[in-house]
């Protein structure tokens, strides 16, 4: 399988096939770090919307390879703000750089940009759309604390919690998750369900969704939970904010009933729909998901630049 | 074969005969305007029936474009607004062809994406559109993915 030149753009691109190549080069970078694999190469992050952690990420997992790093996250540096097109900062771009990592608030900006670059362009994140780098490292996370993903076996039970109608990752994630025969439960805020377009994919790929009705179900039934933030902006109604927000708040008291196996994800960062005294529970596995993104990150960059 | 609306020869023709050129029948009504915006040039000689009756498609629109006849490839753009319509050529008021509207797979630079923050409506750049489903038309943004109802979207 050849991942050289190819772009990073949507979760959709990806086969089954494609998916466990990246997770197994991931999980051979993890074992065996490869300190000079990408010396040599120059690393473009073009941040039209500041997200630090994302920036973070891209770049450590490039000097981790041993790549070199150029990149702005100000949008006010550049000559964007003088009406510069997409396009035309991405022709400048691809004359220097090896790789472009593209953050961009309108959807479908990374999909522009490969259409431009003669170097691969990995998603960063294009507005509400796509963010394929934290699905790979969300399935990755998954994988390794259950093999069984992807090696067969009693399926997994994924529970998605909080907003699911605007969370592009639970979309992305629900999307990829239907080529690995999991079962999936939803617990939503009436007008914040998952929209009916990622139910009928589940549905055509034989993936069984079930709404339940409380996060306390959720958690006595699942193998992994899912967290997302809740916005308050999504709420016409102050008040009925306040009440959702607390019934959609874990804390360590509510996984008193939970399975030993049971593991918490989300995608930070956390406002308080996660209690602090859950961190210290087993059930906690945020930021050692987050910690993740690096080798998965790192796989990407080996694996367009033709190094895997 | 007379130029004829699909009513039957004995009916009052509900639409000026052309003697040349092109008749696009069965257009669901709302949308004839749209496919005249589509399809005529400013020097074109026009003639338009909307909401004429049809036992096909209840109301309709017909439009005739005197003097030029539209390949298939011009009016597979029409796919999108009136997949239902018949393209009939005429010669010397005769119906020299006739053929239904090809459906392609892949709207190129004809409708706006309807979604607000998707990047096509932002940059100076062609919109794409994938059909996803022919009944009823359903397309999907090559760009932001999101996936619209045909009939929704505006021409460009
Ligand atoms: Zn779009």
């Amino acid at each position: 399988m050849t991942f050289a030149g190819r772009h990073v753009l949507s979760i959709s691109d990806f086969a089954r096939a494609d998916i466990l190549h990246v997770l197994a080069s991931a999980g051979r970078l993890e074992r065996e770090p490869r300190p000079d694999l990408l010396a040599g190469r120059l690393m473009a992050t073009l941040f039209f919307e500041p997200s630090t952690r994302t920036r973070l990420s891209f770049e450590a997992a490039m000097h981790k390879l041993g790549g070199r790093v150029i990149g702005f996250s100000d949008v006010g540096s550049t000559s964007t703000k003088k009406g510069e097109s997409l396009a035309d900062t991405l022709r400048m771009v691809e004359q220097y750089a090896d790789v472009i990592v593209i953050r961009h608030p309108r959807d479908g900006a990374a999909r522009l940009a490969s259409e431009v670059s003669r170097v691969p362009i990995i998603n960063g994140g294009d507005g509400a759309n796509q963010h394929p780098t934290q699905t790979f490292l969300d399935l990755y996370t998954i994988a390794k604390l259950f093999p069984r993903l992807v090696d067969g076996g009693e399926p997994l039970t994924i529970a998605f919690a909080g907003d699911l109608r605007y969370g592009r990752t639970v979309h992305s994630l629900l999307v990829a998750l239907c080529h690995f025969g999991v079962r999936v439960l939803t617990v939503a805020p009436r007008g914040l369900e998952m929209p009916d377009t990622y139910l009928n994919h589940a549905f055509t790929a034989g993936i069984d969704v079930e709404p339940v009705p409380s996060l306390q179900e959720a958690v006595r039934r699942s193998d992994v939970l899912y967290m997302t933030r809740l916005q308050e902006e999504r709420f016409p109604d102050p008040l009925e904010f306040g009440h959702i927000k607390a019934s959609y708040r874990i804390n360590a008291a509510m996984l008193a009933g939970a399975p030993a196996h049971l593991r918490i994800l989300h995608p930070l960062p956390r406002v308080n729909e996660i209690a602090i005294d859950v961190d210290r529970t087993e059930h906690a596995h945020y930021f050692a998901q987050a910690g993740n993104g690096i080798v998965v990150r790192q796989a990407l960059l080996g694996l367009v630049l033709g190094k895997m | 074969m007379k130029e004829r609306d699909g009513s039957g020869a004995h009916k009052v023709r509900q639409v000026e005969a052309i003697a040349s050129g092109t008749v696009i029948d069965h257009i669901p009504a709302a949308m004839t305007l749209k496919v005249v915006n589509l399809l005529a040039e400013v020097e074109d000689q026009v003639f338009v029936g909307i909401n004429l009756r049809s036992s096909r498609v209840g109301r309709k629109g017909v439009v005739k474009i005197a003097g030029r006849e539209l390949p298939e490839r011009t009016v597979s753009s029409l796919a999108l607004i009136a997949p239902q319509a018949t393209i009939s050529i005429i010669r010397d008021y005769e119906v020299i062809a006739k053929y239904q509207v090809p459906m392609p797979d892949v709207f190129a630079d004809i409708a706006r994406c309807d979604n607000p923050n998707c990047v096509t409506n932002h940059e100076r750049w062609p919109t794409r559109m994938e059909v996803v489903l022919r009944d009823p038309l359903t397309v999907r943004c090559t760009y932001c993915e999101r996936t619209f109802a045909a009939n929704e979207l505006s021409l460009i």
